[in-house]
């Protein structure tokens, strides 16, 4: 189970927000997701993917904006972001703490994202 | 190859397994040891936290607890167990909680805390034990240290099972130099060269038995191909206490009642905070500095040097406001608490997985909030200018020792926390007899013969210290018995 193309395209827009990032470290972040849906057992890709297939089709629910995520206003996207943050529903709060600490894994390993935080490489260099 | 008959089959290679096949193999007994992950090899040893989760890990690191809240649980799956993916954190049983354990269910005769502490001196000489050096405490071990001084709180360095230890920080990702002294690197290969077969990817998912007596063991290799394996002594479970539990269940083995019942865990909690100086979690030992002054309370204070990818999961904001969270990376602290929870859980096997459920109580959720006090506490002593609590529904951040009050008021609802566990207990806990528990005070499992239950599933109860130490113990001294 992985993320077709368009709902990688949709995820990168939102998860470059997240982030702070630029579209093309959105789109490495989404790519990873992708990557990491089609190895996890199928019972946490379900999860995860449910959460990325939420997240993108429901500003209607949370803003009121009749939009996927990725076409929301910038302004928008980030108010929406937070409402799934901070939700008081657990479900909701987590799993968009899911995705984010799935999405981390792949933001962290993005060699620009380490260079600028001076943390070196991912992987040990063997000699 | 797989043998097709042993004296003894030794299920999982982890503390408890490797032990055991390292004692029979030294007693002349022909072992063969089935460990359901692979092995792992030089290039497998510090790639990063997504490889070390997709190779070594149970379920590729996705395995929770299902309860109130979602709690995940990491082990380690592979040839030497959760050992090659720890902190290499090494407690001794204090008298305190051999008491708790084994002196709670009248083990002491069987199960003298001497015994133990005997066979922990062997141990430790086995595995290089040794407090970590000041040059390993890093910035997050030496602020942890300087901040408990300041409040005259009793603290101490790590004993670790390392030799000459690197300081990569990368314990969690299998020591890329093998300098850590886990199964893979010290028993396993000792009882392999004395004649035990190591076979990595055979995960056994049965125990066949003959007039109420073990005679092989059934299960599936990595290809999904079957085997089987005759044994002429018994078998040794010893896979964890998440998966051992599960064997005996489908085997229909042992007093039901407590089989993959009384599921015990220290769950643990993390607090960052924030230095004007670099802190560099990615320089020294993964975990090098602990507090015990509260161990009593309840709860016990470690560092936790979590990589970039992992250490801004509960960090608030959001785009912008996220990257001047992560900008203070190079300078963040990272400290946990873990709790001796008196929740009790289950686990259970379904038909491709296995299910864990598992709630904390009120009184474990009270150990948190005391813990996450004290840590943003230790933080601003240390000289922490912000701390992020991380919990639901408090503050996001705290910049002044001023606010600490604010944390009085933290939620006690498991939702609103961020928990994990790797500390697993007592899903085939020891009991004088089938009506209190699954195996005896010499680890035979009541009502059959030939099998054993020797790792944490086996402990009577969570020890409120790291376990490992207890579990090679218990199981070094049992097998000893059992081989003689």
């Amino acid at each position: 189970m992985g993320l077709g193309e368009g709902a990688q395209r949709r995820i990168a827009v939102v998860l470059a927000d997240v982030f702070g990032e630029s579209i093309d470290v959105g789109r490495e972040v989404a790519a990873f997701l992708d990557d990491y849906l089609r190895r996890v057992p199928s019972r946490a890709a379900l999860g995860l993917r449910v959460v990325v297939w939420a997240v993108t089709w429901l500003p209607i629910l949370f803003v009121g904006v009749p939009l996927p995520a990725d076409a929301l206003s910038r302004a928008t996207r980030v108010r929406y972001l937070a409402a799934w943050s901070g939700s008081h529903v657990y479900l909701v709060r987590e799993g968009f703490y899911l995705l984010k600490a799935i999405a981390l894994m792949g933001w962290g390993a993005n060699l620009a994202v380490r260079a600028r935080l001076g943390v070196g490489p991912l992987a040990v260099v063997r000699g | 190859m797989t043998a097709e008959v042993a004296d003894y089959v030794v299920v999982g290679s982890g503390a408890g397994g490797a032990t055991a096949a390292l004692v029979l193999a030294e007693a002349g007994r022909d072992v063969v040891v089935l460990e359901e992950g692979p092995e792992v090899r030089d290039e497998d040893r510090g790639l990063g936290s997504v490889a070390s989760f997709m190779h070594l890990f149970r379920d590729r690191g996705t395995q929770v607890a299902m309860g109130r809240s979602v709690i995940p649980i990491l082990q380690g799956r592979c040839l030497g167990g959760t050992t090659v993916v720890n902190g290499a954190i090494v407690w001794r049983l204090p008298e305190d909680s051999y008491e708790r354990a084994f002196g709670s269910i009248g083990a002491r005769d069987a199960i003298p805390l001497a015994a133990l502490e005997a066979k922990m001196d062997r141990i430790e000489r086995d595995l290089s034990v040794a407090p970590a050096p000041d040059r390993l405490l890093g910035g997050n071990g030496s602020r942890m240290r300087d901040g408990a001084a300041k409040l005259g709180w009793r603290g101490h360095s790590i004993r670790r099972n390392v030799l000459d230890c690197q300081g990569s920080g990368r314990c969690l990702e299998a020591c890329p130099t093998r300098r850590k002294q886990s199964m893979e690197v010290t028993y396993l290969p000792r009882a392999a060269r004395l004649g035990a077969r190591l076979v990595a990817d055979h995960e056994v998912r049965t125990i066949e038995t003959s007039a109420a007596r073990a005679v092989a063991v059934t299960g599936r290799r990595a290809d999904g191909s079957s085997f089987r394996i005759a044994v002429r002594r018994g078998v040794i479970v010893a896979a964890s206490a998440v998966q051992s539990p599960c064997i005996l269940r489908r085997s229909g083995i042992g007093p039901r009642e407590h089989v993959g019942r009384h599921f015990r865990v220290h769950p643990a909690t993390a607090v960052a905070g924030v230095y004007r100086d670099p802190v560099r979690l990615w320089e020294g030992a993964t975990q090098s500095y602990e507090i015990d002054e509260f161990r009593h309370e309840g709860f016990k204070m470690e560092v936790a040097s979590l990589p970039v990818e992992l250490a801004g999961v509960r960090l608030p904001g959001m785009g912008a406001a996220f990257q001047r969270s992560m900008a203070d990376y190079p300078n963040m602290a990272v400290w946990g608490v873990q709790v001796l929870a008196e929740a009790e859980g289950s686990v259970s096997p379904a038909r491709s997985r296995t299910n864990i459920e598992y709630t904390p109580q009120r009184q474990d959720m009270e150990r948190f909030r005391k813990g996450a006090k004290r840590l943003a506490e230790m933080h601003f002593a240390a000289g922490a200018v912000r701390v992020y609590p991380g919990v639901h529904g408090g503050p996001d951040v705290l910049t002044s020792p001023d606010e600490l009050a604010k944390l009085d008021d933290l939620s006690l609802d498991p939702r609103d926390w961020a928990m994990m566990s790797a500390h697993l207990f007592s899903t085939c806990r020891m009991g004088a007899d089938e009506r209190s528990g699954v195996v005896g005070f010499d680890g035979a499992v009541h009502g059959v013969r030939g099998v054993w239950v020797l790792d944490a599933s086996a402990l009577p109860t969570n020890l409120g210290v790291n376990p490992q130490h207890t579990i090679m113990a218990m199981s070094m001294l049992l097998t000893e018995r059992l081989a003689s």
